[in-house]
């Protein structure tokens, strides 16, 4: 049984072939190489722990099935997340629209979920700079737009990788501290305890 | 319900701590003793609202009182002090029977119909009910009854005692009822006593944290906080029964059935006396055995109409969750008596839609693991379902805590790593309790979900792996070995009753899916991959009770566990699994709309036509059974042949026969047989005869003389 506490609930989000599972497995392979290993059969889900400061905190990674048949399903992946990491490849303008549209159910459906823009394959314009499909300033007055951290990654070099997570990670503890601070001086009537929780399957 | 403390506490008004922020004001100032003897206990309420609550004392509010009683939410009532626990003490009976009585009166309908409420109330706020009720534990100089008035006669014991009766008590007064189930009860008091005692060792009063019922002792006063339907109306209703109660029973038993309610009123006044030297017998020290007894009672032996669960598996549940807190002393005593009286709680709250129950549940889990959490300090209490902040309360309720057990700031403390495997073992002690009802309740629509997936899983056996695009190889017998087992995971699912042992199944399901997809794949699976396998496990499995124990687990667990960890993941992938499952059509298995919808009629099976290529259930026999019914279908397809072909012959030679008899005709008929009849037939013998001239003459006859 797997008893492992898990602080923040990050999903990720992308259209098939945008190398979600290979950023969570590169960043896996890091702590592989650092921690003591452990077996994972599978890059599904993954917990790591991290330190932000003097605070540790476990990443829990929901890595999602990206083909469009599951499309339906996803909000019941990202319901509850602290933070989505939205993947677009970067030679391809098409799964850039597609990351628009999981911002768009994000923005409706989680309000109090941190959105990270992350594109992928970066690796690949180094060797050929007309490669890339997707502005970079485009992205970046998008994700100003949408209040979202924008990152290019290659998971076959780890550029941004580690960045990127370390991000999330002290963005939560930075919210949460936040939270404990506002908490002080009062909770919210029309705040619901947990508003994720008691809906879940329902739609 | 009542709780007294075995200690007379400083009666003075208790400490800073309580009266920094307006709210816990509010809350406080009944306590004060001129507020009491004012007859005013209404905290939380706006100050200008009390002056409504006259309403209540007239005999021509009586019904209108008693009908709110019933039907709608009384928001505030105060009852006059030492009410419940004062008749317990002047008939020298242990305990108020406050548990048992609520219960009988839960069954009638609430209807949270406001409209109906007397002025008293129609200022609430919405049809919820929140109620403090201030008990002074000690009798002041004066004061004043006030409240529902139920008309006496109804009131005697049915054994004519002369005491009166309940009807929570089967019209028997507290002593007759007690006596009258004392046998039936005996065994499982016992039982409870038993475990009881291992658990509680009560030096000193406590507090009961409820999840919807506090009680907090405040000095002289007992607060106790009550809040959120049908319960608490009953259990005001209770009390004042037992106010009454207490009332006629001073009356030294004379003729109370004739009491006028003037006459009551009268009287009330003179028995104020008397109130406070039985209030103060209840109370003083020389009653503390007593008292202490009484709680013990309470906490132990809930209620005679709890149907216990006598399972073996509940009591041995019971019997590791004593042992388990055990190893926390003080703590684990806490922890027990929140836990027992939250399910007595939740038993009165049968009758509430399960998504309250679930409410309820998830409340208790919040406000357990943030006690053990925060040691302490100040907690915003938050009330999902009532949008209500309590965080004037709980700071109070700390220290009240810290006034009961000395120096000890907080009511439990326990290490962080430890809160996890509290909870765990809370929840596993209360779901195996509460399963046999909270599971695929009746009300709602459950079970017709279970049947509908089932049915449709069913109508989806064509399913293959190459449609779901499942990375998994059956015939690799190790992969088929995973792919069994997991889809027996799945299924024992089902089998347990604690939501974390679900989510456990759920959990081993999908490593042996990982595993399944690593072995085939050969390197590790990402969601992509797992999803759909997952789903093609869902499809071959077909869980029973799918649907139910998906809402069990969603309306149960621990939400913390729920919502981030690993068993959460599973837990999603399952949801999207069934969710998918019963979306599915021709697009998401690749499929044109013709062929799907032939699928689902059973017209035609995609495994006949793709028999090459199905190779996943690598069972020798049923491939066997594809080739000969292949070969089969071709046998016919010649014997088809033959026979078409035999009836083409048949009907050639049918063919034949008559266009023979048709030629014979025509030509019969071209060729008429006429047979002439014959001319001279002789002379034409003769006529042809060329030769007859050659011929000697015919012989003349001659006549010879002689």
């Amino acid at each position: 049984m797997s008893g492992q506490r898990v602080d923040v609930k990050v999903v990720m989000l992308g259209k098939e072939y945008v190398g979600k599972t290979s950023l969570v497995e590169r960043y896996v392979h890091d702590r592989f190489l650092v921690g003591p290993y452990q077996n994972t059969i599978g890059a599904a889900f993954v917990a790591k722990v991290m330190s932000v400061g003097d605070r540790t905190v476990t990443l829990g990674i929901w890595d999602t099935a990206g083909s469009e048949r599951y499309e339906a399903m996803s909000r019941i992946y990202y319901r509850g997340a602290k933070a989505a990491i939205v993947c677009y490849d970067l030679t391809d303008s098409s799964s850039f629209e597609r990351a628009k549209f999981w911002v768009k159910e994000l923005q409706n459906l989680e309000e109090s979920c941190q959105i990270y823009l992350c594109g992928t394959k970066s690796d690949l314009l180094e060797e050929d700079r007309r490669r890339r499909r997707v502005d970079f300033h485009d992205v970046q007055d998008y994700a100003d737009n949408i209040k979202a951290q924008l990152f290019e990654t290659s998971s076959k070099t780890g550029q941004s990788v580690d960045e990127l997570f370390q991000k999330v990670a002290e963005d939560y503890v930075s919210v949460a501290a936040f939270q404990v601070m506002t908490e002080d001086k009062g909770v919210d009537l029309g705040q619901k305890a947990n508003p994720y929780f008691y809906s879940c399957c329902h739609h | 319900m009542v709780v007294v403390t075995g200690r007379e506490l400083d009666s003075r008004r208790p400490d800073g701590a309580m009266s920094s922020s307006d709210a816990e004001d509010d809350f406080l100032e009944p306590a004060t003793p001129t507020a009491t003897q004012a007859g005013h206990a209404l905290p939380l309420m706006p100050q200008e609202r009390r002056t409504e609550f006259p309403a209540f004392r007239g005999p021509a509010s009586l019904g209108a009182s008693a009908g709110c009683v019933q039907r709608g939410p009384v928001l505030c009532h105060w009852t006059p002090p030492g009410t419940a626990g004062e008749h317990a003490a002047a008939e020298g009976r242990e305990g108020a029977p406050g548990v048992s009585g609520t219960h009988a009166l839960l069954q009638r309908p609430f209807g949270a119909d406001c409209g109906d409420r007397p002025a008293a109330c129609s200022t609430a706020e919405g049809p919820i009910c929140e109620a403090v009720v201030c008990y002074r534990r000690k009798m002041s100089l004066k004061s004043e009854r006030r409240g529902i008035h139920v008309d006496q006669s109804e009131l005697l014991c049915k054994k004519g005692c002369g005491y009166y009766g309940n009807p929570a008590w089967q019209g028997f007064c507290s002593k007759c009822w007690r006596e009258e189930y004392h046998k039936a009860r005996q065994k499982q008091i016992q039982e409870d006593w038993e475990l009881a005692e291992r658990i509680l060792h009560l030096e000193r009063g406590f507090v009961f944290f409820f999840s919807t019922q506090s009680t907090y002792i405040v000095g002289d006063y007992i607060y106790i906080y009550i809040c959120l339907g049908a319960p608490c109306f009953s259990h005001l209703y209770k009390l004042q029964r037992e106010e009454e109660e207490a009332f006629a029973s001073s009356q030294s038993n004379q003729g109370a059935q004739s009491l006028t309610f003037s006459k009551f009123e009268e009287k009330k006044t003179n028995e104020k006396t008397r109130k406070v030297t039985t209030v103060k017998k209840f109370f003083s020290a020389s009653s503390r055995v007593g008292s202490k007894k009484a709680e013990i009672q309470e906490a132990k032996a809930p209620s005679p109409s709890i149907n216990r669960q006598t399972s073996i598996e509940t009591d041995r549940v019971s019997k590791e969750f004593i042992e388990f807190l055990k190893t926390f002393h003080k703590t684990g005593q806490e922890i027990y008596k929140q836990t027992k009286l939250f399910l007595e709680g939740m038993h009165y709250k049968r009758d509430l839609s399960i998504e309250e129950q679930s409410e309820c549940t998830q409340d208790f889990y919040q406000n357990v693991a943030e006690r053990m959490q925060t040691r302490g300090k100040a907690v915003p209490y938050h009330r999902p379902g009532l949008g209500l902040n309590l965080t004037a309360l709980v700071p109070m309720a700390s220290a009240v805590t810290t006034v009961l057990e000395g120096t000890k700031p907080g009511g439990i403390s326990v290490p962080p790593e430890k809160v996890e495997k509290i909870m765990d073992q809370i929840e596993k002690y209360i779901m195996t309790r509460l399963y046999k009802y909270v599971f695929c309740p009746e009300t709602t629509d459950d079970e017709k979900k279970d049947l509908a997936i089932q049915k449709r899983i069913r109508a989806l056996h064509w399913v293959t792996p190459q449609m779901l695009c499942v990375p998994v190889n059956e015939e690799i017998p190790e992969v088929s070995d995973m792919v069994v087992k997991a889809i027996t995971d799945i299924i024992e699912m089902d089998s347990k009753r604690v939501p974390r042992d679900k989510l456990a199944c759920i959990t081993k399901c999908s490593k042996h899916i990982f595993n399944a997809i690593k072995i085939t794949k050969n390197e590790p699976a990402s969601a992509d991959d797992f999803l759909p396998t997952l789903i093609y496990i869902v499809l071959k499995g077909n869980p029973p009770r799918l649907q139910s124990n998906i809402q069990y687990i969603t309306r149960f667990c621990n939400p913390s566990r729920l919502m981030t960890g690993e068993d959460g993941y599973y837990f999603t992938n399952l949801c999207c699994a069934v969710a998918f499952i019963e979306k599915l059509d021709a697009q998401s298995l690749n499929l044109s709309q013709e062929d799907f919808d032939r699928y689902m009629s059973g017209q035609t099976s995609p495994r006949k036509q793709e028999s090459e290529s199905w190779s996943p259930d690598a069972c020798l026999g049923v491939k066997q059974m594809y080739k000969n019914l292949d070969l089969l279908s071709q046998l016919n397809e010649r014997q088809e042949r033959i026979m078409s072909e035999a009836k083409k012959l048949e009907k050639d030679l049918i063919d034949w026969t008559d266009g023979i008899a048709k030629e014979v005709q025509d030509i019969v008929e071209k060729y008429p047989l006429e047979i002439k009849p014959p001319n001279q037939p002789l002379a034409a013998i003769d006529s042809e005869n060329v030769e007859n001239d050659k011929l000697p003459p015919p012989l003349q006859p001659q006549v010879y003389a002689g």
